[in-house]
């Protein structure tokens, strides 16, 4: 009964988290991996800020991308860079990629019952220059959107090869990069939660032409050296209604 | 006695709808999702007349249903009416009262009112308590001159010279708030209708794509359907069409549709009682 | 340095108005009262070995442990206290396993040996609330040796918490004798037998008793097969071999 006493139990509940939107993705190719990210950020149907990075450079040769509850994101990556400074002392090298993933793996699990609401996806070249555990991925608000697409675009999933042809494994980079911003463009038109903006970033390995990628329009180069792996980050802006 | 029988029979799943609802509910199967549009609708007196405003981007959850959907409902010539919230509601009740508006034209003879419209407006969705989800803004001219209303989905209305509604309304308002005044000049109004669904358009995720305006005057009703398209399709980087062949053909089986018939003529060989059946037929 | 004992003995944690920590330097010369324990490294690897003092006819020589594994690419021999070199390799083998457990992948020579010289500082009086520390300070050095991405590597731990990286080291009773061997004869492009053969005849030129294979123990670190104590028939062929 409504009335204000305590006869019948009454369940509280408070809830810590928010979604704040936006779509994150990655695609790898033979000796390249691209990540990429939209920059608005959300709650409800208000735009918090219309540039809010979900990508982020860790090392000379490692990328993540961070989706879900931006707060959580923020913090995690915080951590994760902190992480990577503490190893950097102790162990006098950047951490490579595969230890990264797990080093990612074992910091969310360890939150296992208070988990940080993110969904990650790391990129990079690693140190015996392979590159992939996986060749394409999206998350976030709109995964239900790209990911088919790229399945289809990627994967060459549903599509039949030309009589005595083959679908290639890998994309060449203006391909892949193409592929993309037009994820993008689209998640835009039909999805409300992304928009304004968006940040491509192209780790190219070691030794490897970047394939016109340097005069591409918008494109700013991070590498910390010019004769390791290389690091360039493509902006772009995305319709902001 | 009547209240406990009326409970019991919303216990049965076939006695109502209502009743079914909860039970495929409880069962894991929710309701259909409504297509709503999150929405700016906006209207504005201005000198000569009404002028009113709308986004026309629908949604359903976070996904873009339609990218230039209309919202300015006919109601008459000289009436209009913008709708925020279920669009198969607003839809309905625009076009049912549209409908009732001309019979009620025809018996009286006279030019309709919008106080009129508005009267059966919220009559209707009063009487549905709200569960009709529509949020208007009724706009338009008449013999007692330019009349702005906003409906709410329970049937209270507001009479004010400048109105926003829908998802959009606070920053389409923040604009009227900041730049409006009595007797602006229709171009000046048109700019501040545009500017105020244009804030709900880019900042408001419930509002996108275009603006449509309507200018209402004593001697003229002026659509302007996609008035101003800030957020036009952006070019692709490739092109998606697909080699023919591409689709896997799994297994080809051809049927034929033509369907043949023998057929036995009766009356040429009959013993002519059929035949004379067939006469005293009367097939008029 | 015996006759000037002084009060600054007794803190295990206080300086002497010289600068110097005694208890530490004791700790220090209790390695040099440990049986002889050298390491060569090559390119090919890293050899250990130890000798084993038996003092009775009746002493099981093969529950002699100074060598151990500290992960499959890790292996340390001690001279000095063996009984604290267990805290020590107990620490390593959890800080290896810890490293591997959270990055996939082995932990650096240098790392580990780091680790161990942390802890080998946390001995002192403890303080009301702290955790209680060790009461003094290991009586044992470390021979750690390991192959990583750097190549095969030797490294030296003393009561201090010091440590150096060596070509060739020798610890214990007979090590400056053993070091200035070592020091004639290792050279940059040993092979692993050659250096086998080498950390044995050292051995042999220290010891008091007459080698054989139950007074000596032999273990290698190679990028292949990683950390392995050689056993007793190919301990007697190289043996032989010298």
């Amino acid at each position: 009964m409504p009335d204000g006493s305590f006869a019948h139990p009454q369940q509280r509940s408070f809830n810590p988290y928010t979604d704040n939107g936006g779509t994150i993705l990655a695609i790898a190719g033979a000796d390249f991996t691209v990540i990429a990210g939209d920059t608005r950020q959300s709650e409800g149907y208000s735009i918090q800020t219309r540039y809010a990075p979900k990508v982020f450079r860790l090392t000379d040769r490692a990328v993540l991308a961070v989706n879900g509850f931006a707060a959580d994101g923020n913090m995690f990556v915080k951590k994760v860079k902190q992480r990577l400074e503490w190893y950097r002392h102790a162990h006098a090298k950047d951490m490579p990629l595969r230890a990264i993933a797990r080093l990612i793996q074992t910091m969310l699990y360890a939150q296992r019952f208070f988990p940080y609401y993110v969904y990650n996806i790391l990129g990079g070249i690693e140190e015996d220059g392979s590159y992939e555990r996986e060749a394409c991925r999206a998350a976030g608000a709109a995964q239900s959107l790209v990911q088919p697409f790229l399945d289809n675009q990627i994967y060459f999933k549903n599509q039949t090869a030309a009589p005595g042809q083959s679908h290639p494994s890998h994309l060449p980079l203006p391909d892949v990069l193409a592929i993309v911003i037009d994820s993008f463009t689209s998640a835009t038109e039909r999805h409300i939660e992304v928009g304004d903006g968006l940040e491509i970033y192209v780790v190219v390995a070691k030794g490897r032409s970047p394939q016109g990628l340097d005069t591409m329009r918008g494109v700013q180069e991070m590498s910390a050296r010019p004769d390791g792996d290389r690091m360039f980050v493509i902006r772009r802006d995305l319709k902001k209604d | 006695m009547a209240t406990a029988s009326r409970n019991k029979a919303q216990d049965s799943i076939s006695q109502t709808k209502f009743g079914t609802n909860n039970f495929l509910s409880e069962r894991g199967i929710p309701l259909p999702k409504a297509t709503s549009t999150g929405t700016t609708i906006v209207g504005c007196l201005f000198k000569d007349g009404i002028i009113l405003g709308a986004d026309t981007r629908a949604t359903e959850g976070p996904i873009v249903a339609d990218k230039n959907c209309e919202k300015i409902h006919y109601i008459t010539d000289n009436i209009r009416c913008c709708g925020a919230g279920t669009a198969a509601d607003t839809e309905f009740t625009t076009a049912l009262i549209s409908s009732n508006m001309e019979l009620h034209a025809l018996s009286t003879g006279r030019k309709p009112r919008v106080v009129t419209a508005m009267t059966m407006l919220k009559q209707m969705l009063f009487r549905y308590q709200g569960h009709i989800g529509a949020a208007l803004v009724l706009g338009g001219v008449d013999s007692t001159g330019p009349q702005l209303f906003t409906i709410h989905p329970h049937g209270s209305t507001d009479k004010l010279p400048y109105v926003t509604m829908g998802s959009g309304s606070l920053a389409a308002m923040a604009v009227f708030e900041a730049k409006w005044r009595p007797n602006m000049e229709r171009a000046e109004a048109l700019d501040l209708v545009c500017a105020a669904v244009s804030a709900g358009i880019f900042n408001d995720l419930g509002s996108g794509s275009n603006v449509d305006a309507c200018v209402i005057t004593a001697s003229h009703t002026e659509t302007l359907r996609n008035f101003v398209k800030p957020n036009e399709r952006v070019q692709k980087e490739r092109s998606y069409q697909f080699r023919r062949g591409t689709t896997a053909i799994k297994k080809e089986e051809i049927r034929s549709l033509v369907v043949e018939e023998d057929i036995t003529h009766i009356i040429g060989t009959g013993t002519g009682r059929g035949a004379a059946e067939g006469e005293a037929m009367d097939t008029s | 340095m015996f006759l000037t004992r002084s009060e600054y003995d007794r803190g295990v944690n206080t300086f002497s108005p010289e600068g110097r920590l005694f208890q530490v330097e004791y700790a220090i010369e209790a390695i040099k009262l440990g049986s002889t324990t050298i390491g060569v490294r090559t390119p090919e690897g890293v050899v250990l070995g130890v000798e084993k003092r038996v003092q009775s006819p009746l002493l099981e020589a093969s529950s002699i442990e100074k060598i151990m594994e500290i992960d499959h690419h890790l292996g340390c021999a001690m001279s000095g206290l063996t009984a604290d070199a267990r805290t020590m390799i107990d620490h390593a083998r959890v800080t290896a396993q810890n490293h591997a457990f959270t990055y996939d992948e082995r932990i650096k020579v240098e790392s580990v040996t780091q680790a161990v010289c942390d802890l080998a500082l946390r001995f002192g009086e403890s303080v009301h609330d702290e955790d209680a520390l060790m009461s003094r300070p290991f009586g044992v050095a470390l021979l750690i040796a390991g192959v990583d991405e750097q190549g095969p590597q030797l490294f030296h731990t003393d009561p201090s918490g010091t440590f150096v990286r060596y070509d060739a080291k020798a610890i214990g009773s007979g090590s400056e004798a053993a070091q200035s061997e070592l020091q004639d004869k290792w050279h940059k492009q040993m092979t692993l037998q050659e250096a086998q053969i080498l950390t044995l005849r050292v051995l042999k030129q220290v010891m008091e008793e007459k080698l054989d294979h139950h007074n000596v123990q032999l273990a290698q670190v190679t990028p292949d097969k990683g950390f392995e104590i050689i056993n007793e028939v190919r301990l007697k062929e190289i043996i032989d071999l010298m």
